[in-house]
């Protein structure tokens, strides 16, 4: 129940893209269509599901000074998190290639970007900063990641249909995008005081 | 030795900083803002605009990965095996990313406190992958460092914009120093300043959707300026 | 394209030499880091009698400052103070109350918990500082609550929390009319049974001695830092019966 609370709370209330704006990067340059974007949301539950248990076993085992080592070594985190993500992604990459070429071509492409999406590495540091236990930093991976995939969409799905409105020329494409997120985020904090247990 | 050696012939031919080594670090200030124009880097734009203070540390820290993120991945970039490409990248960025989270605790510990993850979401700033790849893997370290200040600073001028505008009307103040409303220093100091004294911080400046609104005014502005950059799909 | 063996010494000297690096680096300012830290924390419990003098000071005037006007007890569950070789028992090297984690603490249960108390004598008026630990909406909050020599009315406060939102729940911090909004209020009531300090929503009765103005927007931080308050100056509770009982007699021995 309690790991229930959680997935709701860091999917609509903590919600990575319109509550923090992590992943901002990504969210606007791929949100141009909802195929695209959907391919990419997908992409990104995928791995911060992975990644954020890995991490959580990293900081927990080696990284802190009850772990295998016995000394505090929590200046190599942001490497250690980092290289987990990029060869996370690079692995799943290559499996994705090679079993299902049907998917690799949907969500093939998607996946460089990932490692650079701020969503990912901030999720892991925030488990970090929180001190989640083990179960909780799973759901906390699939909540963040399931809250950014329905923001990607929803933008996606309202530029598609802004597309054919009459824009002022300077605001055309990007402009637009950026105050849609800020009207996104604002209707997103009226979440915010909503106590998740009430669930 | 041979590499060394032409080196120093290319090094002769060109001046160490003609025009178009300027170009590499004016281009990023306008016609190819990492912001505006390339929309890179926006996670801590956002975060870190709140006060004019976190947005001059948050610059030049990113001014510094850049430069020196740029310069190393120059100087190793025929040694960089292809397939581990990335991660090496990565590791470099990390590296200096910790370097720069150590000594800002060192230096100054309650901005520290107040960047907290932000410092680390450097890493992911997607500018410095990006101008690694598009920039530094492919052109000599002095170039690379160049463009590394380059972008940095770009980076930094739009985010020291937004949160001016946004310390500004959200508290009133600049740098922590009163300028309208109440607690207003500028010229009279009194809380009834007849001439700053009426405005009420409007606290939505504050929040985060305003560094979104600000920037999407900024891009406005740029745009109807620099037409060239219009969207025109 | 590079051989395997060549990918492998690659990134082996790389990471060896990227781990010397900041091994060394992390080491070399850890000293640092940790004075910074012990001021930024003595800054934060200078301020709630200080006021904003407190702000001004250098560093070394703070450290000096503290050392000279407050004196620090660990104090237990029941109301005892403990000494050095008790906290440093409980894992904190140094074994003074401010190198109490209260973070730690506050997970223990609570017969366990240590927690410390700061005096700050001035003019031979004295000054009982405790501290609160609590949750926000997101993440932690916690503060220092200065107390008058009755134990009972409030001097000043501060507030800090980890990663409330900018412009609603963090105001607590950032907001300097909050925390001054606490001055004056009481802890006990006429009957002098323990009620602490009410965060109100929609804002507080100028006549309330219990309650103050909340912040619009962040009322789960606001109801946050009520309850934090409560439970956290609640277990200074037993401490306080017991010098109120000494009366006058001074603290400590």
């Amino acid at each position: 129940m309690e790991l229930l609370n959680l997935f709701i709370k860091s999917a609509f209330i903590e919600n990575m893209a319109l509550a923090y704006f992590l992943g901002m990067c990504s969210y606007l340059a791929v949100s141009k269509t909802v195929k695209t974007a959907f391919g990419l949301g997908l992409a990104v539950i995928f791995v911060l599901a992975i990644t954020m248990p890995i991490n959580w076993i990293i900081n927990e085992y080696l990284l802190s000074e009850n772990g295998v080592f016995g000394v505090d070594l929590t200046f190599l985190r942001f490497i250690l998190f980092i290289a987990v993500i990029a060869s996370m992604v690079q692995l799943v990459e290559m499996v994705v290639e090679k079993y299902s070429p049907a998917l690799y071509t949907s969500l093939g492409i998607f996946l460089p970007l990932i490692t650079v999406n701020c969503a990912i590495l901030g999720g892991s540091l925030f488990m970090a900063a929180r001190e989640y236990n083990f179960g909780e930093s799973v759901a906390y991976g699939l909540g963040a990641g399931f809250g950014w995939f329905l923001a990607i969409i929803a933008i996606a799905a309202i530029r598609e249909k802004i597309k054919y409105s009459n824009v002022p020329p300077g605001l055309r494409g990007l402009g637009m995008a950026f105050l849609l997120t800020g009207l996104m985020g604002m209707a997103f904090m009226s979440l915010m005081g909503i106590d998740p247990a009430a669930f | 030795m041979a590499e060394v050696a032409e080196k120093a012939v290319v090094e002769e031919k060109e001046p160490l900083f003609g025009s178009k080594e300027r170009k590499l670090l004016t281009d990023p200030l306008n016609d190819n803002n990492p912001i505006t124009v390339q929309v890179l880097g926006i996670c801590s734009a956002l975060a870190v605009t709140t006060l004019v203070s976190k947005a001059v540390v948050m610059s030049i820290a990113v001014v510094f990965v850049c430069a020196f993120a740029n310069l190393f991945t120059s100087l190793l970039r025929n040694r960089i095996p292809k397939q581990v490409r990335m991660i090496v990248q990565l590791v470099i960025i990390a590296t200096l990313v910790t370097v720069v989270e150590l000594t800002l605790k060192a230096i100054n510990y309650p901005i520290y406190k107040e960047l907290s993850v932000f410092i680390g979401l450097i890493i992911t700033n997607c500018i410095v992958m990006g101008r690694l790849e598009a920039f530094a893997m492919a052109n000599r370290p002095w170039r690379s460092f160049l463009d590394g200040v380059g972008n940095g600073l770009g980076y930094g001028a739009i985010l020291i914009i937004i949160a001016v505008i946004r310390e500004f009307f959200g508290k009133g103040t600049i740098m922590d120093f009163g300028i309208i409303g109440a607690g207003s220093k500028f010229l009279i100091n009194t809380e009834t300043s007849w001439l700053f004294g009426w405005y009420a911080p409007n606290n939505l400046m504050v929040l985060f959707p305003s560094a979104m609104f600000v920037i999407a005014v900024i891009i406005w502005i740029q745009r109807s300026w620099n037409t060239k950059l219009v969207d025109i799909s | 394209m590079h051989s395997t063996r060549y990918i492998f010494t690659f990134v082996l000297i790389m990471t060896s030499l990227v781990a010397l690096v900041l091994a060394l680096l992390s080491t070399g300012l850890k000293d640092i880091h940790k004075k910074n830290e012990a001021i930024f924390n003595k800054r934060a419990i200078l301020s709630t009698v200080m006021k904003e003098e407190a702000s001004t000071f250098e560093d070394d005037k703070i450290a000096d400052v503290f050392n000279q006007k407050v004196k620090q007890y660990a104090i237990n569950a029941s109301g005892e103070i403990v000494d050095d070789a008790a906290v440093q028992a409980a894992g904190y090297k140094g074994g003074k109350a401010e190198n109490i984690d209260m973070k730690k603490e506050v997970k223990k249960p609570v017969e366990n918990q240590l927690m410390p108390l700061y005096v700050y004598e001035n003019n031979g008026e004295k000054n009982y500082i405790v501290t609160v630990r609590g949750k926000g909406l997101w993440d932690e909050i916690w503060g220092n609550i200065a107390l008058k020599s009755d134990l009972n009315t409030i001097v000043g406060v501060s507030f800090d929390h980890t990663g409330e939102t900018p412009g609603l729940g963090a105001e607590i911090k950032d907001n300097p009319n909050f925390p001054k909004s606490f001055e004056n209020e009481k802890i006990y009531n006429d009957e002098g049974e323990f009620v602490s300090v009410k965060v109100i929503k929609g804002g507080a009765d100028p006549a309330d001695q219990h309650g103050v103005d909340g912040i619009t927007g962040a009322t789960v931080t606001c109801d946050g830092v009520t309850a934090m308050m409560y439970k956290s100056i609640a277990k200074y509770e037993p401490y306080f019966q017991k010098i109120k009982g000494e009366n006058s007699k001074p603290l400590g021995n």
